[in-house]
C-alpha cells in the first residue's frame, strides 16, 4: 500500500478552488492579463464566474466589471484571497 | 435545447446554419477577413465559401510578395489592405474568429 | 465536492450564470483584445457565442456593427454581463 499521497492532509486542486467560492480570488492568465474578484462558481474546466471584478492590463490599466464568465482555457494560476497585483506590490 | 423552443438560434451554430447559401462576412485570425457565399460548415467552423473576396490588413509595405491577382492599397490611417478573389475556398475552423450574415440592402 | 449542489442556483456556476444572462446586453472580450458588445442570443459548451445587434471595438474604438454575429469559442476570454 504505497499510497501516493499523505491521505489526511492532501487537498485536490479543485477542492482548494471550491473552498474559495464566495471569497476574493486573484486569477493570473497565461498572457499578461490578471483578474481579481469574488468567486461565485466554476466548472470542471475551471471556467469561473466572478463578481466585482477588476481586470488588470499589461499596461497597468484597471477595468471594473460587475460579473463575468471567465474562460478557463487561458488561466495560469489562481491565488485564493488575492486582491490582484496592486495589493501584492 | 432544454427549453424545446422552435425559435431560430437556440444555440450559436444555428446562427451559422441560417447563413447557408447566403453572403457572409468571416473574420479570421491574423487580421484577415473574407466575404463570400457560405456553402458548408461543420462543428469545427471549417467553412466552404464561394465567390470570395479575401482582405488582408498589413502593417506597412511588403505587400508586393502577395501580389498575384488583385492588389488594392488603401491609405486610411497607415493601415493598408490587400484583396484577393477566389472562386471557391475552404477555411480551416481554428482560424475563424467571427461569422456574420451580410445584410442585404 | 462535498456540498457542490449548494452552490447551484441563479448565476452561481458558469451554466447558471449563462442561463441568467441570455437575452441581455453583454460584453465579450477576445484574447486578441477585440471587444464585442451585443445582446446574448446563445452560448454552447465550447463557449461559441451568438450575439445580436453587435458592435465591434478595437483598442476601444468602434470598428463595425453586425446584425447577428457568431463568435468561435476558442477566441473568447470572458463574457461580462453589462450592468
Amino acid at each position: 500500500m504505497a499510497a501516493a499521497a499523505p491521505t489526511a492532509s492532501s487537498l485536490l486542486p479543485l477542492e482548494l478552488i471550491d473552498k474559495c467560492v464566495g471569497s476574493k480570488i486573484w486569477v493570473v492568465m497565461k498572457g499578461d492579463k490578471e483578474f481579481s474578484g469574488t468567486l461565485l462558481g466554476f466548472d470542471d474546466y475551471v471556467n469561473m464566474v466572478l463578481e466585482d471584478v477588476t481586470e488588470f492590463d499589461y499596461s497597468g490599466n484597471h477595468t471594473k466589471l460587475a460579473k463575468i464568465l471567465l474562460n478557463g482555457n487561458n488561466i495560469c494560476m489562481l491565488i485564493p484571497g488575492g486582491e490582484g497585483p496592486v495589493a501584492a506590490s | 435545447m432544454s427549453e424545446g423552443e422552435e425559435g431560430p438560434a437556440s444555440e450559436p451554430l444555428d446562427l451559422v446554419r441560417l447563413c447557408l447559401n447566403e453572403e457572409v462576412y468571416v473574420k479570421l485570425r491574423g487580421d484577415r477577413e473574407l466575404k463570400g457565399r457560405l456553402h458548408a460548415y461543420d462543428s469545427h467552423m471549417n467553412l466552404v465559401l464561394s465567390d470570395v473576396e479575401e482582405t488582408i490588413y498589413v502593417v506597412d509595405d511588403e505587400e508586393n510578395d502577395e501580389g498575384d491577382e488583385k492588389i488594392r492599397v488603401e491609405d486610411d490611417q497607415e493601415i493598408k489592405s490587400v484583396t484577393k478573389k477566389s472562386e471557391m475556398l475552404f477555411v480551416r475552423g481554428d482560424s475563424v474568429v467571427l461569422v456574420s450574415p451580410i445584410e442585404k440592402s | 465536492m462535498e456540498n457542490g449542489t449548494a452552490s447551484q442556483g441563479e448565476g452561481r456556476d458558469p451554466s447558471g450564470f449563462l442561463a441568467e444572462i441570455i437575452g441581455n446586453p453583454v460584453t465579450v472580450k477576445l484574447n486578441s483584445g477585440v471587444v464585442y458588445k451585443g445582446e446574448l442570443q446563445s452560448v454552447d459548451g465550447y463557449m461559441n457565442i451568438a450575439l445580436e445587434k453587435t458592435e465591434e471595438y478595437v483598442d476601444g474604438v468602434k470598428r463595425r456593427t453586425y446584425g447577428d454575429a457568431f463568435v468561435r469559442g476558442n477566441n473568447v476570454m470572458y463574457i461580462s454581463a453589462d450592468s
